[in-house]
């Protein structure tokens, strides 16, 4: 099976490192592209690469666009509609996370303080919508 | 305005004499008049005496007439009983019978009769003069005597009548004339008498009626005076009217008092309602700014609050980063590290949880000053339970002795008040530790009249004295390593509490332990 890509929406660079930590502890075989704002990741996603990421971990505090807009092009695109997207926010207010759900987010995640608590968290996505999930053809 | 006492005098009658006349007829129909009262007693009293006057006048004439006859009769007694004698004892028949006739003719005689005396002789004489009555006489049966030498005989009896009707007549007819002149004479009496009574009284007494039932002190007021002439001034009318007079005038002045006092009182109130409508003015005014302050107070913290989120979770992601990295150092490192790199690593562990913990608090503070309250019944008692639940979950391995009280019904809003709970036990919690017979207790009392709630512990209390900053963010009281804890805590429960009108205070003992209570909603629901 082809090496599986998940996209990261991050402009924090720290932020990006610990995600690669967290992923390589998953223990799936997967390619991380890094968006470090949301045109990019839009550039990315609707580019003439046929091939669509598996998976896409959006990040809502972007420089410029915000995580949410991004959300809701990457929604509005035939191509891109059927991604699965995940928010990952420092935020746990509900007006966020009902808003990311309202703009068809599949699941919430907040960025915890707990580094642990985080890897934790990304090893059930990713064996989640990596391994067990079947996508959507494109 | 005031009149003096001796203001002109204004002789002049405050009603006509139709009026008077008027009310004069109708007098005379009463049936209460003093007059008419006067003149019945008058009468009455006249007649009484009149009669018993009369009464005595004519027993007193009756007596005197009846003496008169009875001396006739003496008279004839001894006039007459000589020659009797001698005619009877010659039986001279025509003698005796003009005597008898004689006697007779005089005044009031109406019968005579000689009886022969009857012992010796069969057919006794009997001689009669007139004819008797037997009603209405004075009669004697006169014995006729004859002497001879020593000797006294009776020779027969004489038998006199005098007649009382001419005196029963005499008297009735006295009785009857003075009765009926007495009667005329009270009747005029007593007319005059009625007529000078109202000539001297009862008019003047209509008239001062008549002057006082129309008098308005509203006017100035007239001197009265009775229409008569100044000599009779000095009688009890002169001085009932003067009285009148005093008295009109007293009241006249009183009722000028009383105006001005009306006039006075009436600009209070003008002046009043004037404060009034000022101060309703000046509350409006106030009314108006405090709701614009109001307005921009809420706006001021609804902008402290999003100012304080956005910085809370600004804040929260650098800890987030040095954690991170700090465990992967720990992870991947950590066999590189010798014991005092390991310690470095674990402060450092130590001070970003104090960073991230304090975040975390801030944010609950900044939520609780700015959220909007959500009133509804709340049970204290669920809440503390609920969190009692959670705590002990955590911290399954403590004893701890928890108390609280069945129920505990108040307004407020839900989410707010467990924050309040979960601060007050989670302290009580951690400031037991030590104890071997933690005890935690949740309830309320009535104190002065209001309830007030509180959470009371046994463990290491606190300096009281210390206590002046106990509800400022970022005050704590014992060593840090001692017990967790951010400071923050207290500050979020008082702002709730406050938010909920009511007070926060506690009262602690080193060594012994600490209540905290509180009230809500002091002075009623806003």
């Amino acid at each position: 099976m082809t090496q599986q890509t998940i996209l990261l929406v991050e402009d924090n660079v720290d932020d990006v490192e610990l995600a690669r930590h967290g992923f390589k502890h998953m223990g799936v075989d997967c390619h991380i592209e890094v968006a470090s704002d949301g045109e990019l990741a839009l550039d990315y996603l609707h580019g003439e690469t046929s091939d669509k990421p598996a998976l896409v971990l959006l990040d809502i505090n972007l420089p410029g666009m915000s995580g949410f807009e991004v959300l809701k092009r990457v929604r509005e695109n035939e191509t891109t509609r059927r991604i699965p997207v995940i928010i990952l926010s420092s935020s746990d207010e509900a007006s966020d996370i009902t808003r990311g759900y309202n703009l068809g987010a599949n699941s919430y995640l907040c960025k915890s303080v707990e580094l642990f608590e985080f890897r934790k968290i990304l090893e059930n996505l990713g064996l989640y919508w990596l391994e067990t999930n079947i996508s959507a053809p494109h | 305005m005031i009149l003096p006492p001796d203001s002109p005098f204004q002789p002049k009658p405050s009603n006509s004499t139709s009026q008077l006349r008027a009310h004069s007829a109708s007098w005379l129909s009463s049936r209460r008049g003093i007059a008419q009262r006067l003149l019945v007693l008058i009468l009455f009293f006249s007649s009484v005496i009149t009669l018993i006057a009369t009464a005595v006048q004519l027993y007193i004439d009756y007596s005197q007439e009846i003496s008169v006859i009875e001396h006739r009769l003496d008279d004839i007694e001894s006039s007459y009983m000589g020659s009797l004698s001698a005619s009877l004892w010659n039986m001279d028949i025509d003698q005796l019978t003009l005597q008898m006739l004689g006697m007779k003719g005089l005044p009031d005689i109406q019968a005579v009769e000689i009886y022969e005396n009857n012992e010796l002789i069969e057919t006794p004489l009997q001689l009669t003069a007139g004819s008797r009555r037997d009603e209405a006489i004075i009669s004697r049966h006169l014995p006729i005597f004859r002497t001879a030498g020593n000797e006294k005989r009776q020779l027969g009896t004489l038998y006199i009548e005098a007649s009382l009707e001419k005196v029963y007549q005499r008297l009735t007819n006295k009785a009857l004339v003075i009765l009926f002149s007495q009667g005329i004479k009270t009747f005029l009496v007593s007319l005059f008498i009625l007529l000078v009574f109202y000539w001297l009284v009862t008019r003047h007494l209509m008239s001062i009626a008549q002057f006082f039932s129309t008098v308005d002190l509203r006017h100035r007021y007239k001197y009265f005076a009775l229409q008569r002439s100044a000599q009779s001034n000095d009688d009890e009318l002169s001085t009932v009217v003067s009285a009148f007079n005093d008295m009109c005038f007293k009241l006249q002045d009183t009722y000028s008092e009383l105006q001005s006092v009306n006039v006075e009182l009436e600009k209070d109130i003008e002046a009043r309602h004037r404060a009034e409508r000022k101060v309703k003015q000046l509350n409006d005014k106030l009314e108006q700014r405090v709701s614009w302050r109001t307005a921009e107070l809420e706006a001021a913290n609804k902008e402290l609050a999003a100012f304080c989120y956005s910085v809370s979770h600004d804040l929260r992601a650098p800890v987030r980063r040095i954690q991170g990295f700090k465990r992967i150092l720990e992870e991947e490192y950590a066999s590189q590290f010798d014991a005092s790199g390991r310690h470095y690593l674990a402060r450092i562990e130590v001070g970003t949880k104090e960073m991230s913990d304090m975040i975390d608090s801030f944010l609950r503070l900044s939520r609780s000053t700015s959220a909007e309250l959500s009133i509804e019944t709340v049970d204290l008692s669920l809440l503390a339970k609920g969190v009692e639940r959670r705590i002990r979950e955590k911290d399954a391995d403590r004893i701890v002795n928890v108390e609280i009280k069945d129920t505990m019904p108040v307004e407020g809003d839900k989410r707010l008040l467990e924050v309040v709970l979960v601060n007050l036990i989670e302290n009580a919690w951690k400031y037991t530790q030590r104890r071997t017979n933690a005890e935690i207790k949740v309830g309320s009392s009535q104190i002065n009249n209001e309830t007030v709630y509180y959470v009371e512990d046994n463990g290491a209390g606190f300096d009281m004295t210390l206590a002046v900053n106990l509800f400022t963010p970022f005050q704590r009281f014992h060593k840090a390593e001692e017990f967790d804890g951010t400071g923050i805590g207290l500050a979020t429960v008082q702002r709730i509490v406050s938010r909920h009108g009511g007070r926060i205070w506690a009262d602690a003992t080193v060594d012994r332990g600490a209540i905290f209570y509180f009230t809500l909603w002091e002075r009623g629901r806003v």
